[in-house]
């Protein structure tokens, strides 16, 4: 017997191989992970839509991370020459360049920058593998995920990209 | 026996009288200008085989009748120059062999009669001579064109040489042979030869139905060949038309051929370039051109075709066949256009869900985040009421954000771009959080029971595609039982092949419904599923999702027993130890599409 737990009743095709994040958590997994969060953490979302960055940065702050918002490619580069996030996360739809393209400058220029995770609007299977062979760690759909569901998953990320780190140097 | 020859004699004078007649009837009815030439020929033969016939005739009458001969010959030659002009000298020298063989003649009747056998015989091979270059020099030029010509038109051609190619030498034999060929015998041969000319040169000019349709039957095979390529094989209108204009150059011996649209337009060419065609096309007059009428919906159209210079005498079966030909291409080009809007219809359906559900997902993102965070205290504390509210935004919101998805994979499915990612996995836990999923949907008259075997069912299959599909079928069990009842999803594993039974005690299906069943936007709508929501693609997109994994969806219903949809999917073969469950904290890297996190049992 299955009882009904959760408000949740969505199902997707979950073809982008996302660790988890696209599932309905309320209604599989009612616990959250918060005891793992790393404390002042530093997030650096480049996103070029004001409603969804100021959705993003509520439940951030909400859950004790420091939020940086950068609106283009350009201004990305620049705050990461500045300052040192512990992650980044990567909207592809930018007003002067694509986020792959930018993905491809923090390749370039910052050999050790913070673990990046692609979010964005584009589910396409040729997209998410774009975006893994240039090195994000994770690539989630928007529309497929909560504030919530993403903010609970930062520390798992941070975490994997020390590892990489360690495992490089 | 000498009754005999002359019988035979009267007989031979009759069957070229009657052929004369013959083609004087037809180029009466339909006067083609170039075979007037060959009506005056045969007209004069047969004026000459009846003016022979005349017993002790008159010298003057003796006179008209060498001179007629002779033109009979020359006529030939004029309807050879109708298709290939004679050059000048030639045509020069014709009109002095055939004042020669005109003077030679009367010099003959008049002077010569009582001459000795052998000058009597060498002035009648002077006479025939000129006659014998007229007629020879066409037929073997007929014979020669003729050759690259389709069937009936080169047969036909060729039945004309025979037939003039006959005459010439019976000619000559009667006048070389002399008296030796004066016995009755030997007339009645000879008089039996001449007449087996007349039907051949006949059906040269007027061939029978069923003699066209033998002679045509070596093309029977290229004919249908042509049909089958045109009506069956070809996908597109305008591949259609050029292959309509192939073929029909190929099947006419044409030199050229076109087809042109309704306005006028030149839709396809065949050896010629699509400006000439157009000047073909307004003015046919320069050249043989042949066009037959396509009837379209927007009017008419036209199939020509450049023909070779004896089409319009000796082609006129070609020509009736372009007619037949012309209306297949019609219906043709009538079914491509209707293919061709239908594709560009369907085409037009996948970019908009595609463009509409992608442009949904950026507000779906927003709404559906600050519904969950408002649910979720974080934007301030919400009274009863707000939070009642909250929560039923939150499932709506995600109801409303499952139908895009659905949407969208359809959409993909249809561009061909959904990959499989299939890993090896355990198909009671797919099922398992396929059952996860659905829950929040069950009422409190519903029961879902979950028979799944003790051992683990291996499968290949990308699992979260998996759970789609069974989610899909587990919540169609729960929408379509209104009435509650127990909704079983059984996993069992046999002979290669794993299966998920989802079986319930709801509506059912009736069996005319069946057949919509797995179509795109195939919603079954009676008056009790009609209140219920959906897109109809869930069933479409699990069928075609579980084909490309290598399995299926079939079903079993009764209407208002219920129905029971079982998921077919390819098994991995047994292994003999359990495997471990170990995830993402196991010592590689879990494989792409598959989910690290242990799946928490929902029972």
């Amino acid at each position: 017997m299955i009882e009904a737990r959760g408000a949740s009743l969505l199902w997707f095709p979950d073809q982008a191989g996302i660790t988890g994040a696209g599932l309905p958590a309320g209604a599989v997994f009612p616990v959250r992970a918060k005891a793992r969060q790393t404390p002042e953490a530093h997030v650096l979302m480049i996103e070029d839509d004001s409603s969804i960055a100021e959705m993003y940065r509520l439940q951030f702050e909400h859950d004790g991370y420091r939020v940086t918002v950068a609106t283009t490619g350009e201004l990305a580069v620049s705050t990461l020459s500045g300052s040192e996030p512990d992650l980044v996360l990567l909207d592809l739809l930018l007003p002067d360049r694509s986020g792959l393209e930018v993905l491809v400058t923090l390749n370039e220029r910052f050999p050790n920058h913070p673990p990046v995770v692609i979010l964005s609007n584009y589910g396409e299977p040729s997209m998410i593998d774009r975006g893994r062979a240039l090195g994000a760690i994770e690539y989630l759909v928007k529309s497929r995920v909560t504030p919530a569901d993403i903010s609970e998953q930062i520390p798992g990320w941070i975490e994997q990209g020390r590892r990489r780190g360690r495992k490089e140097s | 026996m000498t009754q005999a020859a002359i019988v035979a004699q009267d007989l031979t004078a009759l069957g070229f009288v009657a052929l004369g007649a013959a083609i004087a009837y037809r180029w009466y009815r339909d006067p083609v200008p170039a075979q007037g030439m060959l009506a005056l020929a045969l007209i004069t033969l047969g004026a000459v085989a009846a003016l022979g016939r005349i017993p002790n005739p008159p010298g003057v009458l003796s006179v008209v009748n060498v001179a007629l001969f002779i033109l009979s010959g020359f006529f030939v030659l004029l309807f050879r120059n109708e298709f290939v002009p004679l050059g000048r000298k030639a045509l020069m020298g014709a009109y002095a062999l055939l004042a020669i063989g005109i003077a030679v003649g009367i010099a003959d009747v008049l002077a010569f009669s009582d001459a000795p056998q052998a000058v009597t015989a060498l002035i009648g091979v002077l006479v025939i001579t000129p006659w014998a270059v007229f007629v020879g020099e066409p037929i073997v030029r007929f014979w020669l064109e003729s050759n690259k010509l389709p069937a009936v038109q080169r047969t036909r051609m060729r039945f004309l040489s025979s037939g003039f190619g006959l005459l010439i030498a019976i000619v000559f034999v009667a006048v070389v042979g002399g008296s030796a060929l004066r016995s009755p015998a030997a007339i009645v041969l000879t008089q039996l030869v001449a007449l087996a000319a007349v039907p051949v040169i006949y059906v040269s000019f007027a061939p029978p139905s069923l003699l066209r349709r033998i002679w045509r039957m070596g093309e029977e095979n290229e004919v249908r060949a042509a049909m089958q390529d045109l009506l069956i094989f070809t996908p597109s209108r305008q591949d259609l038309a050029e292959r309509a204009a192939y073929w029909a150059v190929r099947l006419m011996g044409a030199t050229a051929g076109f087809v042109s649209d309704a306005d006028g337009k030149i839709l396809a060419t065949s050896g010629v370039d699509s400006v000439s065609a157009a000047r073909l096309l307004s003015s046919p007059s320069g050249q043989a051109v042949v066009m037959a009428p396509l009837h379209l919906t927007e009017g008419q159209g036209r199939l020509g075709i450049v023909s070779g210079p004896f089409t319009p005498v000796f082609g006129t079966d070609e020509v009736a066949q372009l007619r037949a030909y012309a209306n297949s291409v019609s219906a043709g080009l009538e079914r491509t256009r209707v293919t061709e809007r239908m594709a560009a219809l369907e085409d037009n359906k996948t970019q908009f869900l595609n463009l509409a559900s992608h442009e949904l997902r950026g507000p779906m993102t927003v709404i559906r985040g600050y519904v969950s965070m408002l649910e979720a205290g974080l934007l301030g504390t919400l009274n009863e009421q707000g939070r009642k509210a909250a929560g039923v935004m939150a499932a709506k919101v995600s109801e409303m954000n499952e139908l895009l998805e659905e949407m969208i994979e359809t959409a993909r499915l249809e561009e061909g771009e959904v990959t499989v990612r299939a890993v090896e996995a355990d198909l009671r836990e797919i099922a398992r959080s396929a059952a996860g999923v659905v829950a929040p949907m069950l009422q409190a008259n519903h029961q879902l029971v979950m028979d799944l075997p003790d051992r683990r069912v291996r499968v290949k299959v990308d699992p979260d595609r998996t759970k789609t599909i069974i989610a899909n079928l587990l919540s169609n069990a729960i929408k379509y039982s209104p009435d509650g009842g127990t909704i079983t999803c059984q996993v069992r594993s046999r002979a290669g092949t794993a299966r998920v039974a989802v079986s319930d005690e709801g509506l059912g299906i009736t069996r005319d419904s069946m057949p919509k069943l797995f179509t795109r936007f195939g919603r079954i709508i009676t008056p009790e599923t009609e209140h219920l929501k959906g897109t109809g693609l869930g069933l479409f997109l699990g069928r075609q999702l579980a084909r490309l994994q290598g399995g299926d969806i079939t079903v079993a219903s009764e209407a208002g027993k219920g129905s029971i949809f079982t998921l077919q999917l390819p098994a991995v073969g047994p292994v003999p130890f359990p495997v471990s469950n170990g995830g993402a904290d196991g010592p590689h890297d879990p494989p792409v599409g598959a989910s690290p996190r242990k799946l928490a049992g929902t029972d």
